[in-house]
């Protein structure tokens, strides 16, 4: 078994009834990394969470952990630990209770309980509250208890289903950053459910970007930001320029789009005649100078003061272009100034259009 | 100003409504301590003789018995029944789930009189007259939409990924139920068969057109004391019968609390 196999999901598909929930899937994670599924409502991360912990069974596919295939295991042999996204706290237990609820079900010795509550407690700041009634914590409280619940039994794989959504803003990113250090610190694999794409950033080493029952793309936050792999992605992840546009030449790895906003040049491989939508990311475009790669002319028509930076946006040929610039270069801006941006050709990518907009193209 | 007077007015209404229904049961309590055989207060002397005269009463032992019997037999059933009624209505995959429920309940709703009638009908019409088990069976129509509206109140609050959970940190399925789904029902259960039990054991108007010479339960053996010789030992089984409530009810709070039972908890 190689390092990067911990645990492994390969061609895993399920469906319910005449609806397809997910395609196909293949996920791989190494031993100690944290790994996020982010994507929509419905596309499958609940799904694909529950084939890992035993919950649900694949139609086909095989989930495997820690070099064992446990595709057919139920959910009590496979030592994998969920926190859930209601926490799914026992009432009729103290919060040692249920940090300890695993460990008795597998009849350790008492004093070894004791021992493993108190450690998992105390590595989520609880050890205090250990007599508490669940009903009497707040929130946050709450969500630490089930994550030192899980965390006891010393699990071979974490699950969090959308663990932190529950919480309000800034206890929220208090928490990501408090939890991904726990983890760190006792190098645990984990697997984070969310649809916040912030959560999935700051978080993980990888992120899996989910879209109809499938992963579009498995890659470190900075990539998925930097480099989309498909306009899924783009969308998904970050703010972001659209233009739509015809190939008419491709060389080595670029090609020119004639697009409503003039001649753009972006990187991509497409035979002239393709349709294409070319993006690039707001903090690219800038006033422009006269050496970018890709220039064009417009008139303001919003102005968002974001404290150090403002988003700007810009129409151009019925088109819009979103520029996120430093405080002093959009200070001197107002709604409808004339303006021209040019931004490089290798933040500029091309992605093939989606049918459905084009389908004058369709015959 | 206004919201004050509210208020005032708001504790005076709740105050008076709780002496207007508390009155009756203290006189009846104050009157069973009388030394003379009418329904006095003791205001010059108490007396426990009605009470040592309660087990002397013409037939009260089996009427206490059988009423007991109905109660803890109707109840048992109604919890079993009624449980498993209410599990397959929460988990919700059943088609008319909803209609089920209010079927179940509707008995609730219906005058005593009413059901006692059709009951002696229908049994009546198959043939059925055995006396103890027709009066079982009836005071199960009583009971069981006390335990099913009870249960699926209380499932319909169950998490079920609670169960989930517990089979993730190592319990089979059926563990996950025992060990999770029944103590976090346990407040429910209580309910239940409280009121239940309470319900059958108090029942007049079903079980007077049922019982036979023979077999009378409690309620119907007291009305028929205080028609023939109404004298304080009525009083003080009913003060008996309201301590023995009270101290159920109380035992039950002990053990769950009054208010996770009533539902006004969170
Ligand atoms: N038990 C089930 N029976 C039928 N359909 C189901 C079942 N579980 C999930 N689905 C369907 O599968 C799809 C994916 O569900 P899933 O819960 O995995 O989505 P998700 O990505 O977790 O969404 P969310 O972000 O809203 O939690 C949904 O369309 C859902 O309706
Ligand atoms: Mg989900």
């Amino acid at each position: 078994m190689s390092e990067r196999d911990h645990l492994v999901v390969r061609q895993a598909s399920k469906r319910y009834g005449a609806t397809t929930v997910l395609d196909r899937v293949d996920l791989s994670i190494r031993r100690g990394e944290l790994v996020t599924l982010l994507g929509p409502s419905g596309c499958g991360k609940t799904t694909l969470l529950r084939l890992i912990a035993g919950l649900a069974l694949p139609d086909t596919g095989s989930v495997s952990i820690a070099g064992r295939d446990v595709t057919r295991v139920p959910p009590h042999k496979r030592n994998v630990g969920v926190v859930f996204q209601n926490y799914a706290l026992f009432p009729h237990l103290s919060v040692a209770g249920n940090v300890a609820f695993g460990l008795n079900v597998r009849r350790r010795p008492k004093a070894e309980v004791r021992a493993a509550v108190e450690k998992a407690l105390a590595l989520v700041h609880l050890g205090h509250l250990a007599e508490r009634p669940i009903s009497a914590l707040s929130g946050g409280q709450q969500q630490r208890v089930a994550l030192a619940r899980a965390l006891a039994v010393e699990p071979d794989v974490l699950l969090f289903d959308e663990a932190l959504s529950a919480l309000d803003r800034k206890l929220r990113e208090e928490m990501q950053g408090e939890m991904r250090r726990m983890l760190r610190d006792i190098d645990a694999t984990a697997i984070f459910v969310t649809h916040d794409q912030d959560e999935a950033l700051t978080m993980s080493d990888r992120v899996a970007v989910m879209n109809g029952g499938r992963i579009e793309q498995l890659a470190e936050p900075r990539l998925i930001y930097e480099r989309p792999a498909s306009l899924f992605t783009l969308n998904f992840v970050g703010l972001s320029t659209r233009i739509p546009g015809t190939v008419v030449s491709e060389d080595n790895g670029t090609v020119e789009v004639d697009t409503p906003v003039g001649r753009l040049v972006a990187t991509g491989g497409f035979i002239p005649g393709s349709r294409v939508i070319v993006a690039t990311r707001p903090e690219h475009l800038r006033p422009a100078t006269g050496d970018e790669g890709n220039a064009v002319n417009g008139r303001v028509r919003s102005i968002v003061f974001q404290g150090s930076r403002s988003l700007v946006e810009v129409g151009a040929g019925g088109e819009t272009l979103l520029a996120e610039l430093p405080g002093q270069e959009a200070a001197h801006l107002a709604p409808d100034a004339e303006i021209r941006l040019g931004w490089p050709v290798r933040e500029t990518f091309a992605f093939p259009a989606p049918e459905l907009s084009t389908p004058e193209l369709a015959a | 100003m206004i919201n004050r007077l509210a208020t005032l007015f708001a504790w005076a209404m709740a105050i008076g409504a709780a002496l207007f229904l508390l009155a009756p049961l203290i006189v009846i309590a104050a009157a069973s301590f009388s030394p003379t055989p009418v329904f006095d207060l003791p205001v010059d002397g108490a007396s426990l003789r009605w009470y040592t005269r309660i087990g002397q009463m013409d037939g009260f032992w089996p009427a206490l018995s059988l009423s007991l019997q109905l109660a803890a037999f109707s109840t048992l059933l109604a919890l079993v029944l009624g449980t498993l009624a209410a599990i397959a209505i929460a988990q919700g995959r059943l088609p008319g789930a909803e209609a089920i429920g209010t079927f179940l309940v509707s008995p609730l709703m219906m005058p005593g009189l009413v059901l006692g009638i059709a009951l002696l009908q229908y049994f009546r019409m198959v043939g059925f007259n055995a006396a103890w088990s027709a009066l079982l069976l009836a005071h199960l129509v009583v009971t069981l939409p006390y335990v099913a509206r009870t249960m699926i109140a209380g499932l319909s609050r169950f998490d079920f990924t609670l169960v989930e959970a517990a089979r993730t940190l190592g319990c089979t399925y059926p563990g996950a139920i025992l060990k999770v789904m029944v103590p976090a029902l346990a407040p429910s259960f209580l309910t239940a068969g409280l009121f239940s039990f309470l319900a059958s054991f108090d029942n007049y108007p079903v079980s007077i057109f049922l019982t036979d010479v023979r077999t009378k339960t409690l309620p119907i053996k007291m009305l028929q004391y205080i028609e023939e010789a109404p004298d304080p030992t009525l009083a003080a089984l009913s003060t008996c019968i309201l301590a023995a409530t009270v101290v159920l009810l109380i035992a039950s709070d002990r053990l769950v609390g009054l208010h996770r039972m009533a539902g006004t908890g969170q």
